[in-house]
Formats: structure tokens, sequence, C-alpha cells
């Protein structure tokens, strides 16, 4: 007896053919392991808000990046009615993001809760799919944290 | 203004806690996002637009369809036969109020309100992913989105629906409505004993998020959605 969603079967079986490389990555696994999460924060700092006050931000850049839930890409719609996403169209499939994220989470971000699982997810997913690189990502980080903690150069 | 003036006006208005740090996860969560701009997989508008407008999303809109539902029949028959037409009447226009001014009533933009019985009861998933009615319903909750929850409501659901905490008579048959391809769902519940009389807004305060999703009912003085354990999936669809 199945009542899987046959769309499921299908994607999980697409995916798994173009082998997801979940090996860890030095920087996200050193921000799994010495990163705040907002389950501590918001019991330390006394904030009652359930979600990271980036959550939608990360929403927004899922969204964006899938080209939004509309048009051509629109996830919801049967395969064969949408536009393939082509190399240069610089998007990602929602639903193959998602199959990562699940994949991902289960194999290397299980321990840390979520928002911050999707978000490991997604860095995850865009280095591996070289969107964008690793060490260029760790100084993007570099110049953030200087940008919030300590401002901007005069 | 006097420094006495201020020392006492923090008594009365204490100001709001707040996380006084920033987090390595607040910061990836910039830098991503700046990067993918920088290399133009979107612009900084595409990611406003959207960001503007979930910012404006929750529940209360699918509460009130539901209590306006549950006071007027005409317009429970209205949400069930068209729920992109009745959320009009909660101010959310599923069409026209996306950020792309785009949609068609046959694919994102079709809301379907199921509508429970005494002897019927709806639950929603999304197997594929995690679609979710996000317009009238905001952001989908962690345990939604996780492989536990899809997998398993589909093939145990009245297991499934216990462990939330909602146990079902042997006589109410359980209905798993799948969000994927072309259309959303809400639960339209049983409205509750108890609430006669009730006003609109009485009403709309105890249909929770999860009342919507079908993962509980409707209960007089229940107002919140009970915190929900995540559980890792054990059995993987394929075993």
């Amino acid at each position: 007896m199945t009542e899987v969603n046959p769309r499921y079967t299908e994607l999980d079986e697409e995916m798994a053919s173009k082998e997801l490389d979940s090996s860890p990555i030095n920087l996200l696994e050193k921000i799994k392991q010495e990163g705040r999460v907002w389950d501590d924060l918001s019991e330390e700092y006394g904030v009652e808000n359930p979600d990271p006050p980036w959550r939608i931000s990360l929403e927004s850049t899922c969204d964006a990046l899938a080209g939004g839930y509309w048009t051509p890409f629109n996830i919801c719609l049967p395969k064969d009615e949408r536009k393939p996403v082509m190399a240069d169209d610089k998007k990602i499939d929602s639903n193959e993001r998602r199959w990562e994220e699940d994949k991902l989470v289960e194999e290397r971000y299980a321990d840390v809760p979520f928002p911050e699982r999707q978000l490991l997810a997604l860095a995850h997913s865009l280095i591996r799919r070289g969107m964008i690189d690793e060490s260029e990502l760790a100084e993007k980080m570099k110049l953030i944290d200087k940008r919030l903690n300590f401002g901007y150069d005069d | 203004m006097s420094d006495d003036h201020d020392h006492e006006h923090e008594h009365i208005h204490p100001p709001a806690p707040m996380v006084d740090e920033v987090s390595e996860f607040e910061v990836l969560e910039i830098a991503v996002r700046e990067l993918a701009i920088e290399k133009g997989l979107f612009t900084q508008e595409d990611h406003n637009q959207w960001t503007d407008y979930m910012h404006t999303l929750g529940p209360a809109p699918a509460a009130r369809l539901v209590a306006k539902a549950w006071l007027d029949p005409e317009y429970k028959k209205l949400c069930v036969e068209d729920g992109v037409k009745a959320s009009l009447d909660v101010n959310i226009d599923w069409v026209n109020t996306m950020p792309t001014k785009f949609g068609t009533p046959s694919d994102y933009c079709n809301l379907r309100v199921m509508e429970d019985t005494p002897t019927l009861k709806h639950v929603v998933v999304c197997t594929l992913c995690s679609c979710y009615p996000r317009p009238i319903l905001g952001q989908s909750p962690e345990w939604y989105r996780t492989p536990n929850y899809r997998r398993r409501i589909v093939r145990w659901p009245r297991q499934v629906m216990a462990e939330f905490g909602l146990q079902l008579p042997e006589d109410v048959e359980i209905r798993v409505v799948d969000s994927n391809q072309k259309s959303r769902m809400i639960v339209l519940p049983v409205r509750p004993e108890g609430t006669e009389g009730w006003t609109e807004d009485q009403l709309a305060e105890i249909v929770t998020r999860d009342c919507l999703i079908g993962v509980a009912v409707p209960k007089p003085g229940v107002t919140n959605n009970a915190k929900r354990p995540v559980r890792k999936a054990v059995n993987p669809y394929k075993h």
C-alpha cells in the first residue's frame, strides 16, 4: 500500500540521479557548530517572537530564487506545462530546492532547529550548484559582521 | 524633557525585550541574499516585493472567513463553491495582490475550502513539498514542512491526528487533501457547541491556524495553537 504522491517519487528518482553532494562544507559546519540559534537567543533575551526576524527575508530569497510562484516557473503547474529551468535562467526550481533541503537536513543539519536548518540547506544548495562560492560567502559574511557590529568605515 | 521624566516613563512603558546580539545565522542570511543579488540571481526589488507582501500575511483572514461562514449559510455556500471569490470578503484577493499582479483562478490562485461535517473531517498536507495557502493563512508551521508529517498523515491520518491531540470517533471519516498541483486548501471546521449567540469576532478568535489546516478543531476558550513537537521521519516512504 502506498499513498505517496507519484510526483514525489518521480522527483525523488530524478533528484537522486543528480547526486546532490551533502558532504560537509567547512564554513557551514562552523556556523552549524558555533552559531547561536533563535530558540536560544529568544530564551536568553526573553523575546516571545517564535521566529527570528530574518525568517521572512529567507522565505523571500527562496521565492525570488525560484522566479516566484507565477509565470512559467510556477511550481504548482504540472511539469509539462512549466518552462524548463535553463542554466542561464539563474533560478532554482522550488521543488528541487525543497527536495535538497529535506535531504540535507536529514543527512547534515538534523540537529539544527528550523528555520536555521532551512538557511544552511539553502546555502549548501547554492554552493554545490556553483551559484555562489564558499570562500566568497565567507568573505561576505566577514564584511556583514563588521558592518552590523562595528559600522561602516568613515 | 527631564531625566526624571524619562525614568518615570520607562516604568510605565518598559521597552519590549530585544535580542541584543548579531547571530551567525543572521549574518549568513544577509550574506546569501546580497551575494545572490550581486550575481544577478534576482534583484533587490524582487526581494522587497516578496518581503513587503509576506509581512502582511497571517491566519486572521482565514479565521474570519470561517467565522463568517458559520454565521451566514449563503456565504458558507460561496466559500465551498468559490473560495477565491469568498476570500474577497475577508480582503484577500488571490489574483491581483500577489507581488507580480498575476494570477489565474486555475492554478496557484485556486483556493478550495473543505467543509467538515459531524461525520467528515478534512486535513491538509502537501506531500510534494510544503505548498500552503499563504495569502490567506500566512507562513506554514515547521511541522507542516517536515517529511515526517507529509508522509505519515496520508498513511495513518487518524493516528497522526491523535498525536496532535485530536482523537476522532471511529465513525468520523477522515479525508486527507493534498495541496500540491493546482490548488491550495483550508478547512472549514464544524462550529463547536457552546458558541451559540457569539459574534463574528468571538468566533474568529477560536479558529486557529491548526484548525484551518485540520489537525485541530475549534473549542471555546482555545485561541492559540498548541506547541507541536517536530519528529524526524524514521520510516522513509520507500520502506
